[in-house]
């Protein structure tokens, strides 16, 4: 296993938590993190047992990543985003606090969305002379729709938690004492449906959205067939049909 | 059109209404069902005196619960299965109906249920409605088109919330996110339904159709593109409105 020194993460179960230290004071903090999120993201990728991540970290520790190297400099906000949105298994962002910019967009390429209770989102890059980098312009829209992306993008509106939730920018908010908890609790809750089945809904729902209907609806049939050859089919129906609860092995 | 197993059809005047009929299963949908569909609605859109459908669920519970899974594992093999898919193809059916669909939904609509739903160009909820896909805890994945439908109704942060966590939606939030545009009481939602698809028939049939093709067709394509279908529809419903004219005087 690869050490680590701006994340930790730990296995439980089926799970893995992940949490971003948030001291980002030390120089080439941000290039750090995005070379350990892509360690960590092939790692993940490849083990079988992991079926659901939680990605913790403290949303305003990157409000310093563009100023991190400069607007031109190194990294690449994308560079910290990317590893995220190639994770195969569902990934749920626990955000604590506000999360402006590189940390909105972050979340951004998480499937879910946790929050605390009180914070603010935005991503106010363009009030700085600059615009998203890290997928925010992309990103944003498909999650909750061009007129809310763009107000959001234009004017760098905050919206708060309750607002976030209301928009689906965010798909929970929670008590900032109970965040941990409910994510790992949600991650759990995933962590015993079938694996197979949560990454080609993902694979369906993100490469559906670059295509038309019917090329989108040929991609769902075939990966909707292919699930016809595993293991975790026959036992999901059967347990239905027999009233129990399913074990899924991920064959 | 008579005699279904599973469904009841039935025409008043100018619109049609298709009743998933199995009540005491929560009309979940079964192979029957779906050749049943498949011969009503071959019928419905060829037939140009029809000008709205109606789609709604028998019974309390549900308008349909989703798929039957007591007939799942019994496909022949895999390549049987995707042959039949593609050669029987309801969903591509639905989807290229040229009359509005009118989706009066009540109860449980999970699963294939939900996916028809979506189908359906405007959605009419009863406030008992509960939504739900069920299938990351089947080892499945929605196999009627869901997983592309859906995220163009309700956006993508939403769609991947109800699959990736079996989340349940309610009528509220339902409404509140545009997956249905009418939330009524429960014994309104029928009257509902029909002052819709009244309305939709007192217009013209060509306005209608050209206008629900532009918009579904125009999802799909670049804004230019888009705008150079929607020019050549309303070229096309003009025609066809003084044609109308021509005909009536």
């Amino acid at each position: 296993m690869t050490t680590y020194r701006e994340l930790t993460w730990r296995k439980e179960g089926p799970c893995a938590v992940v949490r971003v230290q948030g001291d980002a004071s030390g120089a080439g903090w941000t290039a750090r993190v995005a070379n350990e999120l892509e360690d960590l993201s092939a790692e993940i990728n490849w083990d079988e047992d992991t079926r659901v991540v939680v990605l913790a970290y403290p949303g305003n520790a990157f409000q310093s990543g563009v100023a991190d190297g400069g607007p031109w400099g190194e990294p690449d906000p994308g560079s910290v985003v990317a590893p995220v949105a190639q994770i195969r298994q569902p990934v749920i962002a626990a955000v604590e606090g506000d999360a402006m910019g590189l940390g909105l967009e972050l979340a951004l390429a998480c499937d879910i969305r946790l929050a605390t209770e009180g914070a603010h989102f935005g991503l106010p890059q363009v009030a700085e002379g600059l615009i998203p980098s890290a997928g925010g312009t992309q990103r944003l829209p498909r999650l909750i729709g061009q007129s809310r992306a763009l107000d959001m993008i234009l004017t760098g509106k905050t919206v708060d938690s309750a607002e976030a939730l209301r928009i689906g920018l965010v798909n929970r908010v929670v008590p900032a004492t109970r965040l941990m908890e409910v994510a790992t609790g949600l991650a759990q809750e995933m962590g015993a449906r079938s694996p197979l089945s949560m990454s080609y809904v993902k694979e369906a729902l993100y490469g559906g959205l670059d295509m038309t209907i019917d090329q989108g609806m040929r991609l769902e049939l075939d990966l909707y067939l292919l699930l016809f050859s595993t293991q975790d089919r026959i036992e999901g129906i059967t347990a239905f049909n027999e009233k129990r609860k399913p074990e899924f092995q991920g064959r | 059109m008579d005699g279904f197993e599973t469904i009841i059809y039935e025409r008043v005047g100018n619109i049609a209404y298709v009743t998933l009929n199995r009540p005491r299963v929560l009309n979940v949908y079964s192979v029957q069902m779906r050749d049943d569909l498949y011969e009503v609605l071959n019928g419905v859109k060829v037939d140009e005196e029809i000008r709205a459908v109606i789609l709604k669920g028998a019974g309390e519970k549900a308008f349909c619960a989703g798929a039957d899974l007591s007939e799942f594992l019994t496909a022949p093999s895999v390549v049987k299965a995707r042959q039949i898919r593609l050669l029987r193809d309801l969903w591509g059916l639905l989807r290229s109906m040229p009359q509005p669909l009118i989706a009066a939904l009540h109860g449980y609509v999970f699963g294939s249920g939900m996916e028809i739903a979506l189908f359906c160009d405007i959605r009419i909820a009863a406030d008992d409605v509960i939504f739900g896909l069920p299938e990351m805890g089947l080892g499945i994945i929605p196999g009627a088109g869901g997983t592309q439908t859906l995220p163009r109704v309700i956006g993508l942060s939403r769609s991947l919330d109800m699959l990736l966590t079996n989340r349940r939606m309610g009528a509220h939030e339902a409404l509140d996110c545009g997956l249905v545009s009418r939330l009524v009481s429960g014994d309104r939602l029928l009257e509902t339904a029909e002052e819709v698809a009244r309305q939709i028939a007192s217009y013209s049939a060509a306005a209608v159709r050209n206008a629900k093709q532009a918009v579904l067709q125009g999802v799909d394509m670049t804004l230019q593109q888009g705008m150079e279908l929607e020019r050549r529809f309303s070229v096309n419903t003009r025609v066809s409105g003084d044609q109308a004219a021509t005909d009536n005087g």
